[in-house]
């Protein structure tokens, strides 16, 4: 259905009502012997199909072929084209009023639905930047004054407390960093022109780098990895799914308080690979569970120093990539109180399968 | 102090070349800057430095047109400094000669480290390219005569293309090879399952190798790009060399 334009697919509507009414008509003029009807069905089939399709110029097409039709077959002389007779002509007249008020209406209708969507879809990007520049000021504040402290030769700061500040900046700069990343992923995945790079990645290959990237940024933290031995190749943009499993591993590191293990496991079901992240923390509130992937929806409700708050706009990003692949993500409590995160991908040989 | 390693770089933001200048200049090499391809070329042609970091988005033209201009005169490594999210410019410019890239945001060891290792390997190559006796990287090793692998001196068996990939990647230490220049190299020629066909390969290798997702493995793995032979004790992130000895391959 996606595949077929638009004005074919108008077009289709167009034929295949006028044909359903001109056949219920025969019907109806055989069984009942009425005529009284077949106006008001032609009438009908105009209206549904100006109420389908798009523009004006379809409704009023079929509104024209439904008089013609209508004055040919089922008006006296049959099977002659008579514009003499004055209630063809007002009859003629009234579907294509009708046809036309339909027309207007929808249109108009769909055109304020389109701009409500719009408005909305303005006022996410408004939270979203606001939240955003929110959270990158608090980092910057922290880069300015250290930098500035280490420039003054007479603040008097011993070693101690200039390696301190060097290491905040490091680590400011590093979550500004990955702050970015998460918005330029949003930005390529806005809107309706979505730009995926993807290329056939090995499992063990792309787990590989995901993990040494994470270690990289968080070296203490283990996490047990659990993967299937055959050789399995996805389809997928591998800096963007990295960034979804990075995202949900360092949420973890984050957030869940008292966790004691971090485990990844990788399987196949269906044809499908599924990429399974477990922690043994503290879980998650309801109330976050139902919107976590979401975005910055309770950014109030978190401490406005949490410098940690990117999660809200990390897992919106993860959600967004996830769709874009045409995989799922979930996320839920598991019965021993931690959390755990779930996303799915197809696997290549699944893809080639259905392109055969 | 004449005998430094000279560098050009080719970086049209100021703050970043100054920095990459500054942290040259205290690593012991002799810096030479350019903000454009132009001027990039001048200086090349003028100075003759022993390697070039270029900035591939530069004002005036693409770095790839100056990768070019230097790869018709000399065989200087060039290393390239890429942002995150152009997988295709770092494949054309590997392909188009480049030795290496960085990503920024970087961080000064790992750019330092790249630098040495691209001036070793071109002092390597200078030699005319005899490869005979042993290649060592940590607890593995390859010996060339008689074309068999060992990993903390147990010998690893593997086939004749296995070996063979290995081998190429271990002549390179330190330096990305992309999927086509392998393939070129192992088959001789490519089609469209030659990717895959190295991959299954790379995924035995590893698996022989005993290689562990997220550890530190001597080769690594550039998504999308190519492969990379680790050199010895080569840094593979900040916490270098103090976890990585004892986490190798077990």
């Amino acid at each position: 259905m996606k595949k077929i334009p638009k004005p074919l697919a108008d077009a289709a509507i167009t034929v295949f009502f006028l044909l359903l009414c001109f056949v219920l008509c025969l019907l109806i003029q055989n069984a009942f012997g009425a005529y009284t009807l077949i106006p008001a069905i032609f009438i009908l089939g105009s209206f549904l199909t100006s109420l389908i399709t798009e523009g004006y110029i379809w409704g009023i097409l079929s509104a024209l072929s439904g008089v013609l039709l209508f004055d040919f077959a089922f008006e006296l002389p049959y099977f002659q084209l008579n514009f003499t007779v004055a209630d063809n002509l007002v009859s003629a007249l009234i579907m294509i009023v009708i046809a036309f008020a339909t027309c207007t209406l929808t249109t108009k209708l769909k055109k304020q639905e389109a701009e409500k969507a719009e408005s909305e879809k303005e006022k996410m990007r408004a939270d979203l930047l606001r939240a955003v520049s929110h959270d990158l000021r608090t980092p910057l504040t922290t880069i300015y004054g250290a930098s500035s402290a280490l420039l003054d030769e007479n603040s008097g700061l011993a070693p101690q407390q200039k390696e301190k500040m060097l290491l905040g900046i490091r680590e400011d700069a590093q979550w500004l960093t990955r702050m970015v990343e998460n918005l330029l992923s949003i930005t390529k995945l806005d809107g309706t022109n979505v730009r995926l790079f993807k290329t056939s990645t090995v499992l063990d290959e792309f787990l590989d780098t995901a993990l040494i990237h994470f270690h990289k940024r968080y070296p203490c933290q283990e996490v047990s990895v659990d993967l299937p031995e055959e050789f399995i190749s996805i389809q997928m943009d591998a800096l963007l799914i990295e960034q979804v499993l990075i995202n949900i591993l360092e949420n973890a590191v984050c957030h869940a308080k008292g966790m004691t293990m971090l485990s990844l496991k990788v399987f196949t079901i269906h044809g499908r690979v599924v990429f399974e992240i477990a922690d043994d923390g503290c879980g998650i509130e309801k109330e976050r569970l139902k919107h976590i992937f979401k975005g910055y929806y309770n950014t109030e409700t978190l401490p406005s120093d949490c410098r940690r708050s990117n999660a809200g706009i990390g897992l919106c990003v993860c959600s967004a990539i996830i769709r874009a692949h045409g995989g799922t993500i979930e996320a839920e409590n598991t019965k021993n109180g931690g959390a755990v995160f779930r996303f799915q991908l197809d696997t290549e040989e699944e893809i080639h399968e259905q392109q055969i | 102090m004449s005998n430094k390693y000279k560098i050009l770089v080719v970086e049209d933001e100021h703050n970043i070349s100054s920095l990459i200048g500054a942290l040259l200049e205290a690593d012991g090499y002799q810096v030479i800057s350019a903000s454009d391809c132009a001027n990039g070329k001048m200086l090349f042609f003028s100075h003759r430095p022993d390697l070039i970091l270029l900035d591939m988005g530069l004002p005036d033209a693409d770095g790839i047109t100056l990768l070019g201009e230097v790869r018709k005169a000399s065989f200087i490594p060039v290393i390239v400094i890429s942002a995150r999210t152009d997988e295709a410019d770092k494949v054309e410019a590997l392909d188009h000669g480049a030795n290496d890239y960085v990503t920024k945001p970087f961080s000064s060891a790992e750019l330092l480290a790249r630098i040495r290792s691209a001036l070793r390997t071109a002092a390597f190559h200078s030699d005319n390219g005899i490869y005979d006796g042993v290649f060592v990287s940590d607890g593995f090793l390859i010996d060339y005569d008689a074309r068999r692998v060992f990993v903390d001196g147990t010998e690893v068996k593997l086939t004749q293309t296995e070996y063979n990939i290995i081998a190429f990647l271990s002549r390179h230490p330190g330096k990305v090879l992309t999927y086509s220049a392998i393939i070129k190299e192992i088959w001789g020629y490519s089609d469209s399952g030659s990717v895959k066909k190295l991959q299954v390969n790379m995924a035995n290798i590893r698996k022989k190798l005993g290689a562990r997702p997220g550890k530190k493995n001597y080769i690594v793995n550039e998504l999308g790009i190519g492969y990379r032979m680790c050199e010895r004790s080569e840094p593979v992130s900040d916490k270098t060399a103090a976890t990585s000895h004892s986490t190798v391959a077990k």
